[in-house]
């Protein structure tokens, strides 16, 4: 015989799976430090492509003056400060993952605790 | 209002009924439009400048996941700024790029504001994504909003700019020409002071609209829609007036209005609440105390039509038994 409240769990279960819960159960799955360090070394590597492709539009933007002064300037000098620069760059654009991250684990790893909850609850139904 | 809800009722009935159909056919015509829209703005490349093209483009993208579209407008706008100029086209893609490094890894959904913004600001309603998003997004919104109105701007830029960047020519090196034409565009787009105010303007607008509508006060949607209406335009005009940037002032008004009628059909949609009807209760388990407010939703019963048979398929049966004998 069909039991509706066991029916309706199952529905409202299927349809998390089906959705958002697709993408916690994959969150779920991993360690907390090693699926935010993983999401913070993916945000590293995003911000240092994007750092090069930025860094290149400006010195092609000044390329002729980039030139002439090239045998001119002290080039260790200018590294560092470029360097200096991408450090600021990358630990701003690294702690801003890290939060976003953070927060975005431990709102999966909730509402999986309640998903589970409910997977034993229809477990005990089916004991009934 | 009866009879709203009771089309909202019958529409809601027949999206969830037809759903397998519906999705893919709005998906189909969000990217016909926008590719449409982009192919008559920026058509430099005629092998894509086709309807059939377009069409099938469409059709591919109905089928696919909502970014698809996102994915294919982005594709063909670079194909055109391509043909047109190669300093232009590398501007616009390093754009893309950022965006997509920076931001849009963090939330995938909120992508396809960044294809609504540039449509809504050439069908001249742009006022009404930033309230739109401000009362069903997040704060997080506010980033994607601003990459819509920065697409925009790039994209007005180059085609307001068509004739000039193409006149940067010469007898001498191709790459001082290139270089120059690249100084041009890039100048062009980062002193772009109304482009500048109109981010800074939706940013707060959605931000606002946002804290307001989360309120727990009776018609918070309504008043975070005229808030930031209101809002909005007064960035634009003190933008104005302090950078100059030439907004219409009847533009901007009227602008808003129609944006506040817009998000006012939204709310009908999404969030149609009943405040008379609120319902305060307090009580109380072993950890807490809760203070709970309820409001209950706007809905109507669809009135079942009772077809009542009058001459019933039996006594038909036997009338033509007779009839035949």
């Amino acid at each position: 015989m069909l039991n509706e409240k066991r029916i309706i769990l199952m529905t409202k279960m299927a349809s998390y799976e089906a959705n958002e819960g697709k993408k916690n159960v994959a969150i779920g799955s991993y360690f907390r430090s090693d699926y935010i360090g993983w999401q913070v070394l993916k945000s590293i590597i995003s911000a240092t492509i994007a750092f090069v492709v930025v860094f290149g539009m400006y010195i092609f933007y000044d390329f002729e003056v980039f030139m002439a002064d090239i045998y001119k300037m002290d080039l260790l000098e200018f590294a560092k400060h470029v360097l200096k620069i991408y450090l600021w760059t990358i630990g701003g654009y690294a702690v801003i993952s890290y939060i976003v991250y953070t927060l975005r684990y431990s709102r999966a790893v909730r509402s999986l605790r309640v998903y589970y909850m409910s997977l034993r609850k229809l477990g005990d139904m089916y004991k009934q | 209002m009866t009879t709203l809800l009771v089309a909202k009722q019958i529409l809601m009935t027949l999206y969830s009924r037809y759903e397998v159909y519906i999705t893919p056919l709005l998906k189909f015509l969000t990217a016909l439009i926008t590719l449409l829209l982009i192919n008559s703005r920026i058509g430099y490349m005629d092998s894509i400048d086709k309807m059939t093209v377009v069409l099938i483009v469409a059709l591919m993208c109905s089928f696919m996941p909502m970014n698809f579209i996102v994915v294919m407008a982005a594709l063909f706008v670079m194909l055109h700024i391509y043909t047109f100029s190669l300093e232009c086209a590398l501007v616009v893609g390093v754009g893309f790029l950022l965006m997509f490094l920076l931001y849009l890894r963090f939330s995938p959904k909120d992508t396809l504001v960044v294809v609504l913004m540039p449509v809504c600001f050439i069908l001249k309603i742009p006022y009404v994504v930033p309230l739109a998003m401000g009362l069903i997004g997040t704060p997080a919104s506010m980033v994607s909003v601003g990459c819509g109105v920065i697409v925009y701007y790039m994209l007005h830029f180059v085609t307001q700019n068509g004739s000039a960047i193409a006149a940067i020519t010469g007898d001498e090196t191709a790459v001082k020409f290139s270089v120059a034409k690249f100084k041009f565009v890039v100048d062009g787009m980062l002193n772009n002071k109304q482009m500048a105010v109109t981010v800074m303007a939706f940013a707060i607008t959605v931000l606002i609209v946002y804290l307001i509508r989360r309120l727990s006060i009776d018609y918070a949607w309504t008043i975070a829609m005229a808030a930031g209406a209101v809002v909005n335009l007064m960035i634009l005009l003190v933008g104005d007036l302090m950078f100059d940037t030439n907004v219409s002032l009847f533009g901007v008004i009227l602008g808003n209005i129609v944006a506040v009628f817009l998000t006012v059909v939204l709310q009908f949609f999404v969030f149609n609440v009943d405040y008379s009807r609120t319902e305060k209760v307090q009580f109380e388990d072993d950890e807490y105390y809760y203070y709970v407010k309820a409001v209950p939703k706007v809905v109507v019963s669809r009135a079942e039509k009772k077809v009542k048979q009058i001459n019933s398929q039996r006594s038909k049966t036997v009338q033509r038994t007779r009839s035949g004998r």
